[in-house]
């Protein structure tokens, strides 16, 4: 393998820096040497399961700030920061009637960083909903839909929804008047819809009205079926991407 | 030899892909990485401190008894609370939104051309139908919106020095959408239809029954009005862009229809969320009180 193409090493600083790094269990764990030469930059690449998600090279016109903005790369971010912070509030917080609202406010005063957690998943979820927008309309702008395309702008539509549902389902967990009313207008929504809407509508709430079994269904999609499904076609989604021969240019 | 029958099995999409050329190429390691990690950082320093100086909203405890008004959805959905101000539930809260999804993942299907892919805006109208399209959602919904809250009436009055209520009475079916409804001499016979509940069939698909009273008025005011208008003016957009050659490939009128669609989702957006107060009342943002219970 590309990992041991360094002189002999000499200086104290040398030998220090391939005792650390250059021993067995290193190498054990990262396969290409310090990706400083063309090839082991791409063997990085290529090799690491989170770097390979990447082309190992991608056009010059891409990596131009200005032609994505970044902003499908922050969503996927806000999505992985979502998924961390989740994590830890889930440490805290029991879906039930009786102690969602207590563990929220337990959590906002008694548990260390707890309020900064909240926060931080409150506003990852609202920026999400918004980087999701715009990077839509920056495909579209793009023309980036356009063949050979046309079917990764579906799954996007799917992305979509299934941000916008993520979102919906997190809302009514707090428990208060504001989770309790919205989630009670929403879903009033669904219940409108013509002979399909009621029977739909029970089985989202489980119940004629937003109660205990309205919030222990919100929380398990909210945790592990609706993440598990997003995780899913963004994995399709970014696999679509290479196959379709990285971003979109002018032919 | 490749047969019309092997070439016809790749999809054409396949076929359409760029060859790629390697001397225009980057390394991802360092030149992505290095700018997603600046990103990755930026936005955490970002949202830190954002997380520290605003709270997330935490209410009393939720209370089936008590309404607060006005209750909204989350922001994300003000625009459909907003379009259920305006017509029939099933149509602001399921249909609209069905078709919405549907029409934009129809995109790439409607439009299959390579023209301005992979630059912005490229093709020649490109940016003037932007301009128009979100000009005319913009304007025609806002139009709309306060011709069904009456805002003609009190701007009439502010001009004319009248009260509101002094608005011409041959004129009170104008004051919005219900007003059609309600102050138009709708022959009776029309209000109320009794279909019963032997026309749709629900009970063969082990559902409640509808009992169907067709009142014509509220049918056309609920539902033909709204759907003619979603439907008509877009398609008027579109027809007027195309007889005045500004829009000329699918891709122009692609553009056109999407700038349109957000522009009306921006502007019902914040609608639905700065702009209406107790009662759903078309308000300033500064005289919009916070919900009471
Ligand atoms: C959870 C939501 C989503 C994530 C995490 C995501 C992520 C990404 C990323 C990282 C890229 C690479 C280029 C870039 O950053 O712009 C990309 C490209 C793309 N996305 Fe998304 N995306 C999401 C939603 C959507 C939506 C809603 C649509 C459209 C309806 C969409 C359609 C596309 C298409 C067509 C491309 C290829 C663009 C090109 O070739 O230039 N995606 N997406």
């Amino acid at each position: 393998m590309a990992t041991n193409e360094r002189p002999e090493a000499h200086s104290l600083g040398d030998r220090v820096y391939d005792a650390l790094f250059h021993n067995y269990v290193w190498r054990s764990i990262f396969r290409s040497g310090y990706p400083n030469t063309p090839r082991n930059q791409m063997l990085v690449v290529a090799t690491n399961v989170f770097l390979h998600l990447h082309p190992t090279r991608i056009h010059r016109t891409h990596v131009k700030i200005t032609h994505t903005y970044c902003l499908g790369g922050l969503s996927f971010f806000l999505f992985l920061g979502l998924t961390i912070t989740g994590v830890l509030l889930m440490f805290y917080y029991v879906p039930s009637v009786e102690r969602a609202y207590e563990d929220i406010l337990r959590l906002e005063t008694d548990v260390r960083f707890g309020i900064l957690m909240r926060n931080l998943h409150r506003w990852m979820a609202h920026g999400m909903v918004i980087t999701v927008l715009m990077h839509m309309m920056r495909v579209f702008y793009m023309g980036a839909y356009k063949p050979p395309r046309e079917f990764n702008w579906v799954v996007g539509v799917v992305l979509l929804v299934l941000t916008l549902l993520l979102s919906f389902t997190g809302y009514l967990l707090p428990w208060d008047q504001l989770a309790f009313w919205a989630i009670t207008v929403g879903t009033n929504m669904v219940g409108s819809a013509p002979i399909l809407g009621e029977p739909n509508r029970f089985a989202l709430i489980g119940g004629f009205e937003v109660g205990p079994n309205a919030l222990i269904r919100f929380y398990t999609l909210h945790v592990i079926g609706l993440p598990l499904l997003a995780a899913t076609f963004m994995a399709v989604h970014f696999w679509r991407i290479r196959r379709d021969g990285g971003l979109a240019r002018p032919l | 030899m490749v047969t019309n029958a092997q070439e016809n099995a790749v999809s054409p999409a396949v076929r359409a892909r760029a060859r790629r050329d390697r001397d225009e190429e980057l390394l991802v390691w360092p030149d992505l990485v290095f700018i997603e990690f600046i990103s990755a950082v930026l936005f955490t320093v970002t949202l830190t401190m954002l997380s520290i100086a605003i709270n997330a909203p935490l209410l009393d405890r939720a209370n089936p008894a008590v309404t607060p008004n006005p209750s909204k959805a989350p922001w994300y959905f003000l625009n459909l609370q907003e379009l259920l101000l305006h017509m029939h539930p099933a149509l602001a809260g399921v249909i609209v939104p069905t078709v919405a999804l549907i029409a934009l993942g129809a995109i790439p299907y409607f439009d299959q051309s390579n023209e301005g892919q992979g630059e912005w805006l490229s093709t020649p109208n490109a940016w003037k139908l932007t301009w128009i399209g979100s000009i005319v959602g913009t304007v025609v919904t806002l139009l709309l919106v306060l011709w069904d809250g009456s805002k003609h009436v009190v701007l009439w009055a502010m001009v004319t020095g009248n009260a509101e209520s002094d608005w011409p009475k041959f004129l009170d079916w104008t004051r919005g959408a219900r007003a059609l409804q309600d102050n138009l001499p709708w022959p009776e016979a029309l209000r109320n239809i009794p279909l019963g509940s032997k026309v749709l069939r629900t009970d063969l698909l082990g559902l409640p029954p509808i009992d169907l009273n067709v009142d014509i008025a509220a049918v056309m005011v609920e539902q033909l009005i709204p759907t003619g208008l979603m439907i008509g003016l877009p398609v008027l957009l579109s027809l007027v862009l195309h007889k005045t050659g500004i829009a000329q490939t699918r891709r122009d009128h692609m553009i056109a229809q999407f700038a349109g669609f957000i522009a009306v989702f921006v502007v019902l957006t914040l609608l639905g969320t700065a702009f209406r107060g107790q009662g759903m009342e078309l308000l300033w943002p500064w005289e919009v009180k916070p919900p009471v219970s």
